[in-house]
């Protein structure tokens, strides 16, 4: 299908977007690389009155090396990450993430901002970036707030985003050179959305050990210490096999998440992912 | 209307389109450019796949406003490249095709995977192609066919890989940078009627059947009584569901309504008949209700099914299963778990909000408000609520 009419604009700066997102009298929606929402929109699920492209804002497509973290522009596609054009510090962890995004095509165009505001539970970049423990950088004339990835989405399609806010970046910490991780995500054909999300991270040189649970119809559930998921244990060689799955079970329980596939996957994928983090 | 200048096939291009008008329709349409085909118009088939600025980018869900100022290769514009000359002949000699149809996407595909990955094996291709569909060949001659091209591409020089700075391809600053002052309202658009549920012809059977069905559970702390009677209005439960009202007084247990949902880019606008059936013996209750989307084709048809418990003399425990059965491209959407957590979410404000009735406090956003999930979770109240909560 085509979409319906709607106006578009083009924003030249932040004020320039947050003077087109005052606009009132119609449903106003930021639009980045369209890879998420352009379908919406064919199939006039979405059919909003002004899309304001927000990909020429400078601050969005910048890349600001803070020290112990990078930040990065809300408009980063998923191939700036996956080629190493945004410096990896990661330990190779942002990069795989973004190389199992989607296709190639979409990767092109899509970005880690609009993939974080479009809050679907089942895409990659809620998940992995809970995991590494990054903060999104929101901005409005009011003023700039750093709100943690985990709890900028809400659940399904909602975040914590105001309406006159927009993700300037991502502030990510570095992993130091000591740090593994491992990211499992189910998928029964290469490049479709998850069914579920493993993540593990243990970067000892910085006292993180954390893992995260994601694509299970909900927002992620992140754990800032990943040992309850092991039996309590730290991480070692053998994390693998110490998965307490009543523990998952109980996590799920909370989320309100009762399908039964889900439940199923959801162990798997973590266990994966701690084979992946101990292994390497 | 917007004004756009595009290089395409290395030809300076202008034109004033529409703001709503996908690039692959731009170069069919306007440019006569047919190479490039439509298929699922969502980004998945791959046959729209066109290079913008050098890299492949799907056509289909790229504004042609938003690759204003961009350079597009179409199909038709790779005379004299040695990797595509030599992809074609491949594709030809493996049987690489055979309707055609995605073939022009996956000449596009296979040249970015032999331009980018020049050692890869049969696994990366593969992966690399998993973005085009191909529905004739098995992808089996297609593999072969770039395998080839890999072989011989590599007695050839290196193929020049795209220069490109950060952000999306084909994004590019506005040729004059302007300042916005404050904006003029929009004039959105008037929403239409929607057409109107036949409410006694529905199969409600089908939906005992094959309805997907939600439980949730919540407890109020007033008395079941208290409870039971606010239930027995109609109007006083639909204030309570954010974004719902009746449109028609109640008469003979019915009534026409319609419920706005926010959700992401997504505004739905049912509008429908309901009927209530209550059994004020047993405390329970039926409601059935169908609707259609204002602004989709899209219909909803549920039964709602509500009991009132009393745990104890202060406190009533509100049960509510609901079976339902979305069609429509709302439907094509919807992943069942989603559903269930917009239920979630729903319920959660639907409990608040009763709470808040029953205390006699005002509410303050039940004048027919949107629901916007978004809002309601930030709510100040909602921790409040969560610890209401019991699973079903």
């Amino acid at each position: 299908m085509k979409p319906v009419a709607f106006d578009y604009e083009r924003a030249a700066s932040l004020s320039d977007a947050a003077s087109l997102l005052a606009r009132t009298g119609g449903f106003v929606k930021l639009l980045a690389g369209g890879q998420s929402l352009g379908p919406m929109l064919n199939l006039r699920l979405a059919q909003p009155d002004l899309l304001i492209d927000i990909t020429s804002i400078p601050e969005l497509t910048a890349i600001i090396d803070g020290g112990d973290h990078l930040e990065i522009g809300a408009c980063v596609t998923h191939s700036d990450i996956e080629d190493g054009r945004v410096p990896d510090h990661f330990g190779g962890l942002l990069r795989q993430v973004a190389g199992r995004i989607a296709y190639r095509p979409v990767r092109n165009r899509g970005t880690v901002g609009g993939s974080l505001a479009h809050a679907d539970p089942a895409a990659d970049w809620i998940s992995a970036l809970s995991l590494i423990g990054a903060d999104a950088v929101l901005w409005s004339q009011r003023g700039v707030r750093t709100v943690a990835v985990e709890n900028l989405v809400v659940s399904s399609f909602t975040t914590a985003l105001a309406a006159d806010e927009l993700i300037r970046g991502v502030r990510i910490p570095k992993l130091s050179p000591a740090a593994r991780w491992g990211f499992f995500k189910f998928s029964q054909k290469a490049g479709e959305f998850a069914h579920t999300i493993g993540g593990v991270l243990h970067d000892p040189a910085r006292g993180v050990f954390r893992a995260v649970l994601g694509a299970i119809e909900t927002a992620p559930i992140v754990l800032a210490d990943a040992r309850p998921l092991f039996g309590g244990s730290a991480f070692d060689s053998g994390i693998a096999n110490r998965i307490d799955r009543e523990a998952i079970a109980r996590l799920l329980d909370g989320k309100n998440v009762t399908d039964d596939y889900i439940r199923s996957l959801a162990p798997v994928a973590l266990k994966r992912a701690a084979i992946q983090a101990s292994a390497s | 209307m917007k004004a756009v200048s595009l290089v395409i096939n290395g030809k300076q291009s202008e034109a004033t389109i529409e703001p709503r008008l996908n690039l692959v329709d731009f170069l069919r349409d306007h440019c006569e450019l047919t190479a490039t085909h439509i298929g699922c118009e969502h980004g998945v088939c791959g046959a729209c796949t066109v290079l913008i600025d050098g890299v492949p980018a799907r056509s289909c869900i790229t504004f042609t406003v938003a690759a204003d100022r961009a350079a597009i290769t179409t199909l038709e514009g790779f005379a004299g490249d040695p990797a595509m000359n030599t992809l074609r002949e491949a594709f030809a000699e493996h049987h690489g095709l055979q309707c055609g149809f995605c073939t022009p996407g996956m000449l596009m595909t296979a040249r970015d995977i032999v331009t980018r990955f020049p050692d890869a094996d049969e696994k990366r291709i593969r992966m690399e192609l998993a973005g085009n569909l191909c529905r004739c060949t098995g992808y089996v001659g297609i593999v072969k066919a770039i395998q080839d091209a890999l072989v011989k591409l590599k007695a050839a020089p290196a193929l020049p890989q795209a220069v490109r700075g950060i952000g999306p391809a084909g994004s590019h600053p506005p040729a004059v940078h302007k300042e916005r002052g404050a904006a003029p309202a929009l004039s959105g658009r008037a929403m239409a009627a929607a057409s109107t549920e036949n409410f006694d012809v529905v199969d409600w059977a089908a939906i005992e059947r094959e309805g997907v069905e939600l439980q949730q559970s919540f407890v109020v702390p007033f008395p079941r009584a208290d409870v039971w009677r606010f239930f027995a209005d109609l109007g006083h439960v639909t204030r309570c569901m954010p974004g719902a009202r009746l449109t028609t007084p109640v008469q003979g247990g019915r009534a026409e309504g319609e419920v706005t949902v926010k959700l992401g880019p997504i505004v739905s606008a049912f509008q429908g008949v309901l009927d209530v059936a209550r059994d004020d013996a047993a405390f329970r209750g039926t409601v059935r209700g169908a609707g259609r989307d204002s602004r989709s084709p899209s219909s909803a048809r549920a039964i709602i099914r509500y009991s009132i418990d009393a745990p104890d003399v202060s406190s009533s425990q509100v049960g509510v299963t609901v079976k339902f059965l979305l069609s429509g491209p709302l439907a094509q959407f919807s992943r069942g778990g989603l559903v269930k957590d917009i239920a979630d979410q729903l319920t959660r404000v639907f409990a608040r909000n009763l709470e808040a009735r029953l205390s006699g406090k005002p509410l303050q956003d039940h004048q027919a408000q949107t629901l916007d999930a978004g809002a309601v979770a930030r709510s100040a109240l909602w921790a409040r609520i969560r610890s209401f909560f019991m699973r079903t």
